[in-house]
């Protein structure tokens, strides 16, 4: 059972990975701390789970190679479960990959970090309803006293024993876009595996955004 | 665009409107991944020379280029 572990940058990625691993791998204050994919194993109630810590990113465009790395990885290794680490300090910004991490139909589970700094600021967040809104299970956490773990492994097994299904969500894009998307779709879904490789709407939407890396990707499989 | 001016005209502690980004779609898409998006309100905490244009952006702060703030346009609120 693979678990992937994605988020902002500087969201704690790295201190929950060490507190489902029992690892130290080195946390730092600062952005950009992990640079390469690290794993570790959480052995938890009998199972053996593979942890993968992935960079951190706003986004999974193309951008930086490390969004190519944390966004390749959750497509085409298909783990059993992708946590994103939140701050839960700074919901808006963190939010943002979120949705792009439903809209790729990834197993998702919210572990809402920094709970604590979010009080202290004083935000009340309303946990429940947002699980509701992204239809998502979604956990409060302080990861840098170790709380919330439990309830973490506990929501990530009801998803990777597929318990629960996160629904892909999608965003509408308007008229003249979806006409397009459509299109695509109906076309990536009648070219062989391409459709069982990638989510097929997801892989439309990228290629109408020019996504380098989607169109090479496509250039290899149609044989050019 | 009368009221408008590059990002990297505006002094620390001012609050300004993005109203465009004058780039390449790779550029606007990456300020937009970072929440920097038409309409959103920013202040301006740093824009010292040397060193990067500090903003508060959405709650959190977010380091850009001088050359990257001549290419965002704004107007004051």
């Amino acid at each position: 059972m693979v678990v992937a572990l994605a988020g902002n940058p500087n969201s704690g990625k790295t201190t929950v990975f060490n507190n489902l691993t029992g690892a130290r791998q080195h946390v730092g204050n600062w952005p950009g701390v992990t640079v390469e994919k690290k794993e570790g194993i959480c052995r938890w109630k009998g199972r053996s789970i593979r942890i993968v810590d992935l960079p951190g990113v706003y986004s999974l465009t193309a951008y930086s190679p490390d969004e190519v790395i944390a966004r390749n990885f959750i497509v085409e290794e298909k783990p059993d479960a992708v946590v994103d680490v939140v701050d839960a300090s700074n919901l808006e910004r963190n939010l943002y990959l979120v949705v792009q991490l439903l809209e790729m139909g990834a197993p998702l589970v919210v572990a809402l970090n920094m709970m604590d700094e979010a009080d202290s600021r004083g935000y009340r967040i309303d946990v429940e309803r947002l699980s509701q809104l992204i239809r998502a299970p979604v956990v409060p956490m302080e990861a840098n006293r170790n709380r919330g773990t439990q309830g973490l492994l506990d929501e990530i097994a009801k998803v990777t024993d597929k318990e629960i299904r996160i629904p892909e969500l999608i965003v509408n894009y308007g008229r003249e876009v979806e006409e397009e998307i459509t299109k695509l779709e109906s076309r990536i879904s009648s070219a062989g595996d391409l459709a069982k490789r990638y989510p097929p709407r997801w892989l439309a939407v990228k290629l109408l955004e020019k996504d380098q890396q989607i169109v090479e990707v496509l250039k290899a499989v149609e044989g050019g | 665009m009368r009221d408008l001016m590059p990002l990297a005209m505006v002094g620390p502690g001012c609050t300004v409107q993005i109203a465009c980004v004058r780039g390449g779609m790779r550029l606007q898409r990456r300020l937009a991944d970072m929440g920097l998006t038409p309409g959103v309100v920013v202040s301006v905490l740093n824009s010292q020379m040397p060193g990067p244009v500090i903003l508060n952006l959405r709650g959190s702060r977010l380091a850009l280029g001088h050359g990257m703030t001549m290419r965002i346009l704004v107007r004051t609120v």
